[in-house]
């Protein structure tokens, strides 16, 4: 994965960058303080579903990918957008 | 039907809709007549301009070559009831089975008890768990793509849950109404607004004795955007159209 600086993004450097983009979303700012890949982005961030589509978007305007609707079926949490995320950008 | 949508449903799935709809079909005589006779009776419920509201449902149902998806507003816990009340009689859905909208209710709203289940199973409920995991929910976005294209009417909340304010929040289209809209190549979307005269905001039914005013709007939404763009961009229309027949509501009312 080429950042658009060159540089080869690892899996943390994703994960700042999604955990920046969750942010504006996010209603429960405790598990924003010690979130994980583990951590769920609806139940654990309290993240609106319906502002779902917002956040895909943003993904696809921040790493130039795009992501199908069937995609985002298996993403639950931070990790799960990492790894999608990762394997569109491979 | 055109039978391109780019979601699959697994045989299992499918032969529980087949069934599902068979023991409803069987059943609708017994129960449609009774449900109306509440809303109308013990709940006193009159829908305004009723004749014109089921003139253009029978019209819109005559044509049978594009899948049909309903959108509404949604205020109270019965609307899905109230809508397919005011769209049509009782007897014709009995004739016509299939003109009665699939809607998916708020599981812990409708699915809690035995009995609660069996009335949501009898009345072509798929039952859906908000902020559940996106594989449950996509299945359930999943079934109403196979409905839809099998020429079946399927009826949504855009919002996703009651308006907590009473009007409908241009911000508040989620994620599924759109996906579906695109996955079901040519399908029109009726809106339609509901909203009983003296509801303020959003409650569990409408006031006792109240008239419903409904109001009807056929569209077919479009994007030339791909990906979520596209997905929210029609989910935006659709929530647009009923923003807009809420202000004719109203204005009508100064």
């Amino acid at each position: 994965m080429i950042d658009e600086k060159g540089k080869q993004m690892d899996q943390a450097a994703v994960m700042e960058r999604v955990v920046k983009i969750l942010t504006p979303w996010v209603k429960d700012e405790k598990a924003l303080a010690s979130v994980s890949l583990e951590t769920n982005i609806l139940e654990d961030l309290k993240v609106n579903s319906a502002r779902l589509v917002d956040v895909v978007i943003a993904f696809e305007d921040e790493f130039d990918i795009e992501i199908a609707d069937e995609d985002v079926d298996s993403v639950n949490t931070v990790g799960d957008a990492v790894n999608l995320i990762t394997s569109k950008l491979d | 039907m055109s039978g391109e949508s780019r979601l699959e449903l697994s045989g299992a799935t499918r032969i529980h809709h087949l069934v599902q709809r068979a023991i409803g079909r069987l059943v609708a005589p017994l129960w449609l007549p009774i449900a109306a006779v509440v809303l109308r009776f013990f709940c006193g419920h009159r829908i305004e301009n009723r004749p014109s509201v089921q003139e253009e449902f029978r019209r819109l149902r005559a044509d049978t070559r594009s899948p049909l998806l309903i959108c509404a507003n949604h205020l109270t816990l019965v609307d899905s009831f109230v809508i397919a009340h005011a769209l049509a009689p009782a007897w014709r859905y009995a004739i016509d089975f299939d003109a009665l909208p699939w809607n998916t209710p708020e599981e812990t709203n409708f699915a809690n008890t035995p009995l609660h289940r069996a009335l949501a199973y009898l009345a072509k409920c798929i039952p859906i768990r908000r902020g559940g995991s996106r594989e449950d929910i996509a299945n359930v976005l999943n079934r109403v793509v196979y409905l839809l294209d099998r020429g079946e009417v399927a009826l949504l909340f855009p919002e996703g849950g009651r308006s907590r304010s009473g009007r409908i929040s241009s911000e508040g289209a989620g994620w599924g109404v759109g996906r579906i809209v695109g996955a079901v190549p040519g399908c029109r979307v009726l809106c339609v607004y509901l909203r009983g005269r003296s509801q303020v905001t959003w409650s569990d039914r409408p006031v006792k004795g109240d008239r419903i005013y409904v109001d009807l709007a056929c569209i077919e939404p479009k994007s030339d955007l791909r990906g979520a763009r596209r997905t929210r961009d029609l989910a935006q229309q659709i929530i647009k159209q009923l923003v807009h027949m809420e202000e004719s509501y109203f204005d009508g009312r100064q």
